[in-house]
């Protein structure tokens, strides 16, 4: 079995599997936890808590217009990896064949080309907030080894994508494995470090948009 | 008279080949085998002056496709000259004797050309249960090989059988194929994959080997670089369809009647070494991929064994579904009871609070 | 109360109370840090990315450009508690030695953090892209400090006071004698301890101490339309310093104050003073730890302003002045009030010229969450402060409007210490001051 097969066959199957599995056990955890009921009347015409969650899960990408100007370098560099790497997996066509393969789902791709330009684009946008976390006081007090990992989980196959579909660096069956394989590691990783936010985003956010909107304050 | 053997020059002149389609013949050959310019006069020469190589062809675990793809011909071919070139004395499908009088001939020229000699092998070796899978008159794959191989100048495992192990090696591989590389290791072997083999590849390295005395120049994997130095995807007239994104996603859809791109149909062109999408099949008429069906990497070891023929490139290989399956109810078993330790701590410092209050 | 000014930042220090041995100390904090741990807490403490937008909102950073104010960094001791005992991994965590437990070294360097660099104004929660309420996972983590025993000297004296006489402002004894006073210094009834009456007005330390004048103000808007309404020795102090410090016994124990008081004189509504935290802990946690639905309506006297107003209950004269308006933390961003200040002060006839940060979002005074009485942090308040009269001065308005009594505390301590002549003025008293016949 050559290191493309490997990547191909068990290295993915492992990893899917410890992403399930890790996936789901860190969300059971932690949604089993006891839960606190709001026994406080809510304001008059707060809107219902689903909808208070729902809202907050949206006007929470982008920041008030007061931190706007504090913020712009994180919102936008932010928006920009994660648009790209939105089209990049999703608008790609051998990654909706990948897709289509695990969960039968499938849509039209997007011209790779186009593709290729955007990974270029996310693939810096990427490096910049690296920079960012060495360099800024705040993140680098922040910061500990798991988003460090968590960078380079989420670089090495946007990088390996892009010199494989250039066929950069070694023979192209090569790149193709080493591609799939750090998808296999970032699969891997996911559950154990920050990019479950991935997931967590919408119930984080949901939480406090069910607290505040139950005060009738507009978050 | 003295006894002259006669070179390979003399024998075509006999045959009324004039110089000038021998010349022809040295060129398109130096030109197949990626040699500059200046070496095709080279070649030419050493060819003429060549003896009969004696070629012994032995056949185990295969299907005669490989001698098929050789003999397949318009006549006159480059492949059918190449039988002037050699002396083919053993191969099952072309040779006039049988049964011990074929058995006789392999061992007559095993001794008459002891360290000069050819060895072709086409198909895998079967090793399971003392190789007796395959056994020709009376002798196992395994011995008839190391017997024969022994006193050889080089091997060519031609077919990707011989190569890699091919088609028998598949899963579950109930008869323990394996490569001729596997079995030989004290004689020099190029391998020429292939299911089947393009016949210029075999041709070619033969015809190197008899005019320059030596092998050319070969991949990591022993494969002449000369044919199996690129891929399919390289050489490809659909590629911008592929840059484009452009792919048919059915056999007979719009796209694949417009001739776009296979990949969604499984083409393993980007990992498969081959010449096919160049020099074509069947004197340059065509190939799998200009046919409509994508590549499904004959010449590149496991190809059974990737998944299915039809499955592209990026998909994974295994049936994922069981296996997700039995992760995600462990994972939210494991879930639930991490959730129950987290309480039952915090039930046990409540008490311990009020203990303690 | 007040502090004096100062300029050198203080040497970092902590402070300790009661005898229990250092072991003993971080055990008892970290068992109450576990037990914080409901579904809404560990999705929180799941969900930081680390994406450092929590410092852009804090005013301590931005006086500061010091990261170690950075908000969740403030929650360090909280995470590792969390990761340590009650998230999915924890077994693996604990097995493997991931993470570490809190040494008492590092707890007690961490008050610091916690109680002075800290208002949990919630301003970090408004940016925070993953919805984090880092205030709130302040004030939780506050639990484990007190439990063990490592909260601001000062603060710790106040809840002593307030566990003895239920108030750290003034025993429940003396309550007679003040509304007494005040109530002949300013010509106005003030009914106290009375068995029956429909409303049970509280007040705050500001209304028992600094402005008294707020308690007359109060009654006389009451007198007006007519209501049943008494203060109450069993319970008179809405600011609960339990939510404040920490201290869950307390805060418990100053709601029931509350709630059972009114109760028994069959009040059906209490009525909040100008005080922040006395909203947070009364309206919106006070059923939990009561256990139940109150049996009382909590209405702050913002609203109840608001709605007296609205109704037509009481009118106003107009002030033809331009004001500006400090929304106190704990009743707008955290309350919901925003809309109601502003309709007040409409009715008040203001032209108001809203601060550049305003509302939800506007800047916390720098005293809440008990800084304010926190002696170790006045040289970060006065950074803040700073921060906010700038702002001020910034709309050119005329006047100056808050409806905090802490808030109005803690400005009026940092325009002493500067030398600023703005007043800061109070809803109710210019509603009551401008009462129309």
């Amino acid at each position: 079995m050559d290191l493309l097969d490997f990547a191909r066959g068990p290295a993915l199957q492992v990893a899917l599997a410890v992403f399930v599995l890790g996936t789901l056990w860190r969300l059971a955890g932690v949604l089993l936890l006891p839960r606190l009921r709001d026994l406080s009347p809510a304001r008059e015409g707060a809107p219902a808590p689903l909808a208070g969650a729902l809202r907050i899960i949206v006007r929470r990408m982008w920041p008030r217009p007061e931190f706007a100007q504090a913020t712009m370098f994180m919102t936008i560099n932010s928006w920009i990896f994660h648009v790209g790497l939105a089209v990049v997996v999703f608008g790609l066509a051998p990654h909706i064949l990948f897709i289509r393969n695990l969960l039968g789902l499938h849509w039209p791709a997007l011209p790779s080309n186009l593709v290729y330009g955007v990974g270029v684009v996310t693939l810096a946008s990427l490096v910049a907030v690296l920079v960012r976390r060495l360099r800024h006081p705040v993140m680098r007090l922040l910061s500990h080894a798991g988003d460090y990992i968590s960078w380079l989980m989420t670089a090495l196959p946007v990088a390996t994508g892009l010199l494989a579909t250039a066929h950069i660096g070694a023979r192209y069956e090569t790149l193709l494995a080493l591609h799939i394989l750090s998808i296999a590691a970032l699969l891997v990783w996911f559950p154990f470090g920050k990019l479950m936010h991935a997931l967590l985003f919408a119930f984080s956010r949901g939480a406090t948009g069910i607290r505040f909107s139950h005060r009738g304050v507009e978050v | 008279m003295s006894e002259r053997i006669l070179c390979v020059g003399d024998l075509l002149r006999q045959r009324g080949v004039s110089r000038r389609d021998f010349l022809q013949y040295t060129s398109v050959m130096a030109s197949l085998l990626a040699l500059p310019p200046s070496a095709a006069p080279a070649l030419a020469e050493g060819l003429a002056k060549a003896r009969r190589q004696a070629v012994i062809w032995l056949s185990f675990q295969e299907c005669t496709g490989c001698i098929e793809s050789l003999t397949r011909s318009f006549s006159p071919s480059l492949e059918d000259l190449i039988f002037d070139f050699i002396s083919l004395d053993y191969q099952h499908a072309l040779q006039a004797a049988s049964g011990e009088a074929a058995e006789a001939a392999r061992r007559q020229s095993m001794k008459d050309n002891a360290g000069k000699y050819i060895v072709v092998v086409d198909g895998s070796v079967p090793t399971a249960d003392g190789g007796v899978y395959s056994c020709i008159a009376g002798q196992s794959n395994i011995d008839m090989l190391a017997e024969t191989v022994a006193d050889a100048a080089a091997v060519v495992a031609v077919g990707t059988c011989a190569a890699f192990g091919g088609l028998p090696q598949a899963h579950p591989n109930p008869t323990g194929a394996v490569s001729i590389s596997t079995l030989v290791k004290n004689k020099p072997v190029v391998n020429i994959p292939g299911c089947p083999p393009m016949p210029q590849a075999m041709a070619g390295t033969l015809v190197h080997l008899l005019s320059f005395g030596k092998l050319p120049e070969l991949d990591p994997l022993n494969r002449p670089r000369a044919f199996f130095g690129e891929t399919i995807h390289d050489r490809c007239y659909r590629r911008p369809f592929y840059e484009k994104g452009m792919f048919a996603k059915s056999f007979d859809d719009e796209g694949a009647r417009q001739g776009w791109c296979l990949y969604e149909l499984g083409c393993k062109g980007p990992v498969t070494y081959n010449a096919c999408a160049s020099q074509k099949w069947n004197g340059g008429v065509s190939f799998p991929i200009q046919s409509g069906h994508g590549c499904i990497g004959c010449s590149e070891a496991g190809f059974w064994d990737r998944g299915g023929l039809y499955q592209p490139l990026s998909a994974g290989t295994t049936d994922m579904g069981k296996v997700i399956g039995i992760a995600a109810v462990a994972g939210v078993a494991l879930g639930a009871g991490s959730a129950a330790i987290a309480r039952k701590r915090q039930a046990d410092y409540a008490a311990t609070d009020k203990k303690e209050a | 109360m007040n502090a004096p000014a100062s300029t050198t930042l203080p040497k970092p220090n902590f402070d300790r109370q009661g005898e229990q041995g250092y072991q003993e100390r971080v055990d008892a904090a970290m068992r109450s840090f576990v037990r914080e741990f409901g579904v809404t807490a560990a999705l929180h403490m799941e969900s930081c990315v680390r994406c450092g937008l929590c410092a852009e909102a804090c005013h301590f950073y931005i006086a500061t450009r010091d990261p170690k104010y950075t908000p969740v960094h403030k929650l360090e001791l909280f995470r590792r508690a969390y990761f340590r005992e009650a998230s999915p991994f924890a077994p693996v965590v604990r097995a493997l030695g991931l993470v570490k437990k809190p040494t008492i070294d590092e707890l007690q360097r961490w008050q610091e953090l916690i109680y002075d660099s800290c208002t949990m104004c919630g301003r970090c929660t408004l940016v925070c892209p993953m919805g984090i309420d880092i205030a709130e996972l302040v004030k939780e983590a506050r639990h484990g400090m007190y439990k063990a025993g490592l909260i601001p000297e000062r603060l710790a004296l106040m809840d002593r006071t307030a566990r003895q006489w239920g108030s750290p402002a003034t025993p429940a004894e003396d309550l007679p004698d003040i509304l007494q006073e005040v109530s002949a210094e300013h010509g106005v009834p003030i009914p106290c301890d009375l068995a029956q009456a429909d409303i049970l007005v509280t007040a705050a330390p500001a209304e028992l101490g600094d402005h008294t004048k707020a308690l007359a103000d109060a009654a006389k808007i009451l007198n007006r339309i007519g209501v049943k309404w008494t203060m109450h020795q069993e319970g008179f102090d809405a600011s609960n310093i339990g939510f404040n410090n920490g201290d869950m016994e307390l805060q418990e124990r100053l709601t029931r104050a509350l709630v059972d008081t009114a109760v028994k004189i069959g009040a059906k509504t209490i009525l909040l003073p100008e005080c922040g935290h006395a909203y947070g802990a009364a309206r919106w946690e006070a059923a939990k730890w009561y256990g139940a639905a109150l049996p009382v309506r909590i209405i702050h006297m913002t609203e109840f302003l608001d709605e007296l107003l609205a109704s037509g209950q009481i009118r106003v004269n107009k002030i033809a002045d331009s004001a500006t308006f400090h929304d106190p933390c704990q009743i707008v961003r955290r309350g919901g009030l925003e809309a109601a200040a502003r309709r007040v002060l409409a009715a008040l006839g203001f032209e108001l010229i809203e601060l550049q940060d305003a509302g939800v979002s506007g800047f916390c005074c720098g005293g809440g969450g008990g800084v304010v009485s926190n002696i170790r942090a006045t040289p970060l308040r006065a950074k803040v402060f700073e921060m906010k009269k700038a702002q001020v001065e910034a709309t050119g308005a005329k006047r100056f409007v808050t409806s905090c009594g802490q808030c109005r505390i803690t400005l009026e301590q940092g325009a002493k210490n500067t030398h600023w002549t703005k007043k800061t003025e109070s809803l109710l008293e210019l509603v009551a001051d401008n009462l129309a016949q």
